[in-house]
């Protein structure tokens, strides 16, 4: 790690947290390297671009659309995605009658694989206590207006399976490529807090 | 365990507060404990099994007063602990003099750091035995009335409601146990969870058949 000034007092934490890695480092139990490699893993190469890529080949291939609502981990896996957290990925295909939203009450589940890891916001306190209450009313602290005459389905990933939402193509996006239609897909379209 | 970390349908935790740009880590303590606990469950530094329940044994007044990664990080030490592998006196020494970066290796492990993009950025298979459960879908089915005081699954929140098996996901071993057992998917309409002025709509949870009836 580079020098780093804090302009701010360190936290108790923050201090436990290293003495913890110096320990294991100095019994030779861990290398730094491989620490690197995991909280670089998930800063740079596995995020909700992975999921956009799916999203946007559902769009424009029927077949894999099929494939990823059948077996969502192996459908990935065509992608060359997958990992910790993604080994029963669950894929959610809204309709104009239908909007899927995710939300883990106990903890934190999420997709990594596809999503990497979760927002602060996901793993907060008001998210987990309100989304299985009030959803309608958690959507639209995020914007999100759900119809009333669209189902508005939760799930509450509480066991193995990692939900991912394949929102519906926008319209007006036909003759866009499937490169073109990956930025149209946000983190947030496949939590289901926007629609 | 019926702790804090079971907020399913709680008042008073006030808005969802969306960050824009948020960065993955917003401090680097923050991923260096994700990174450790990562490695130390995969290396058998802390016991086998969830850390996750440590999470929850961690006291409600600390756990509501802690960020997600100091709650990952408390884990992780009572692990770490548990294991033998540390002893809470040297983490305190060390805290209490090393500072706030932690020393670096001089070699490294080329081999376990190969592991990490197998592991966390690689095609796995699909997990979960075929389950041949005693339950089918579109079956209504009763969550068990129940308190355990071990690590579960099974939000406080759907206990005694009633609700129809919307899939069969797989088997996997409930926690706590060894064999495996399968998993529903059971959807609940808000107004059998919430009464009859919920919003309308459903939740869906996932639930081992040992949690039904």
């Amino acid at each position: 790690m580079s020098e780093h000034h804090h302009p701010r007092e360190p936290s108790d934490i923050e201090r436990r947290v290293a003495a913890i890695e110096s320990l294991l480092v100095e019994k030779g139990l861990v290398t730094s390297d491989v620490v690197d490699a995991i909280v670089e893993t998930y800063e740079h190469d596995v995020g909700p671009l992975n999921g956009s890529r799916v999203v946007a080949r559902a769009w424009v291939d029927p077949e894999y659309r099929a494939r990823l609502l059948a077996d969502g981990t192996a459908a990935v896996g065509e992608l060359g995605f997958g990992g910790a957290e993604g080994e029963h990925i669950v894929v959610l295909a809204n309709t104009p009658t239908l909007h899927n939203v995710v939300v883990c009450t106990l903890c934190s589940c999420y997709p990594w694989p596809v999503l990497g890891l979760p927002p602060r916001w996901y793993k907060s306190f008001a998210y987990r206590s309100r989304m299985v209450r009030e959803p309608r009313a958690v959507l639209a602290e995020f914007g999100t207006t759900v119809p009333d005459d669209v189902e508005l389905a939760v799930w509450d990933s509480s066991a193995d399976a990692r939900y991912l939402v394949l929102p519906e193509r926008p319209a007006g996006t036909e003759g866009l490529s499937e490169d073109a239609l990956v930025p149209l897909v946000t983190r947030d379209h496949m939590i289901g807090v926007v629609r | 365990m019926d702790g804090i970390h079971d907020m399913g349908g709680m008042h008073g935790f006030g808005a969802v507060a969306p960050e824009p740009d948020e960065p993955v880590f917003h401090e680097p303590w923050e991923g260096r404990a994700f990174g450790l606990a990562l490695v130390g469950g995969a290396l058998g530094l802390v016991p086998p099994g969830t850390g996750r329940g440590r999470i929850e044994r961690i006291d409600p007044a600390t756990y509501l007063a802690s960020s997600y990664y100091e709650r990952w990080a408390r884990g992780m030490e009572e692990g770490l602990v548990e294991a033998g592998t540390l002893t809470a006196a040297e983490i305190d020494a060390r805290a209490a003099t090393g500072g706030t970066e932690p020393v670096r290796s001089e070699g490294t492990d080329a081999d376990t750091v190969a592991l990490v993009p197998t592991f966390l950025n690689s095609p796995q298979p699909t997990s979960g035995a075929p389950a041949a459960g005693a339950f089918a879908v579109g079956d209504r089915v009763t969550v068990r009335r129940m308190a355990p005081a071990a690590h579960h699954r099974c939000p406080r929140y759907v206990r005694g409601a009633t609700g129809t098996v919307a899939r069969i996901e797989g088997a996997w071993p409930r926690p706590g146990d060894d064999a495996p057992e399968a998993v529903y998917s059971v959807r609940f309409a808000n107004a059998d969870l919430w009464g009859d002025d919920a919003e309308p709509g459903s939740v869906t949870v996932d639930l081992w058949e040992g949690y039904l009836t």
